[in-house]
């Protein structure tokens, strides 16, 4: 169990929401002590992906659910906690995890007959590669859900610790674990 | 700055306070071995309770809004919330 006061954390884009997901009351308890220490730290990518997937589901929608969704993303973008820039910094760290490992060390998700495109992979590889650079420049652990995606960017954060001085290395913290 | 220091630059307002007896000697106690006087000790420990009390609504404020914001979603929609966009598949 990892103690929620000893944050904060930067929190993964799949990782915020599937703690609110959660079924399990540990994991409810555990944000309950973790929000009175503290915010959700995410990066600035997360929300894009985030408002991008509202703005999406709106699209696909008509009538009472388009008030659902609209509803939902301003309760989303009202709870907001400490969002992370794009800085220059980061943008540093994230070209060189991105030119460590322009692909990505897993297939496109697939659901029933839905599949992710390659583009689509490729650049939701980026994006992680983006939120793990935020969290090494903010220094903070990671708590994700992702495990495949973000333990290859910290191997190969540690074969090459020149091209991150003074950073380093990406501590991952698991949603699992958490509790 | 100390937290006493920094409480004697507020504003301060005189009441009455009725407090069990028990919370009252160990406040006593406590203002007597810090050697400051025992509402410094007093008014600390409201400011840390209304702080606690003010963490735990502003936590329960971001879980509602939070469930609110994942709630009534497929779980294709919930994917594309998490950025994964699924779509039928091309055929071959």
């Amino acid at each position: 169990m990892i103690d929620p006061a000893s944050g904060p954390f930067l929190f993964d884009t799949s990782a915020e929401s599937w703690l609110e997901r959660s079924e399990d009351s540990e994991f409810s308890r555990w944000m309950r002590v973790y929000l009175s220490h503290h915010f959700i730290h995410i990066s600035a990518i997360t929300v894009l992906e985030r408002v991008r997937g509202y703005s999406s589901v709106w699209q696909r929608s008509a009538g009472q659910k388009r008030h659902l969704v609209e509803s939902a993303r301003t309760q989303y973008l009202g709870a907001l906690g400490r969002v992370w820039p794009l800085d220059g910094a980061v943008a540093i760290v994230g070209g060189e995890i991105m030119a460590m490992l322009p692909h990505p060390p897993t297939p496109p998700r697939r659901a029933h007959r839905l599949t992710e495109s390659r583009q689509e992979r490729l650049a939701r590889w980026r994006f992680d590669g983006m939120i793990a650079a935020t969290a090494l420049v903010a220094r903070m652990p990671l708590i994700h859900n992702n495990a495949a995606d973000f333990e290859a960017v910290r191997s190969a954060i540690e074969r090459s610790p020149g091209r991150f001085p003074s950073l380093g290395p990406l501590e991952l913290i698991r949603c699992a674990s958490l509790a | 700055m100390g937290p006493a220091r920094s409480l004697s630059r507020v504003k301060k307002q005189r009441t009455t306070l009725t407090l069990p007896s028990d919370s009252f000697t160990k406040a006593k106690n406590i203002a007597r071995a810090r050697g400051v006087n025992l509402s410094t000790v007093i008014s600390e420990a409201l400011s840390e309770g209304l702080r606690q009390h003010e963490a735990t609504e502003r936590s329960e404020e971001v879980l509602n809004a939070y469930k609110k914001a994942f709630s009534g979603f497929t779980e294709v929609e919930r994917a594309l919330l998490d950025g994964i966009v699924l779509e039928r598949a091309p055929r071959r």
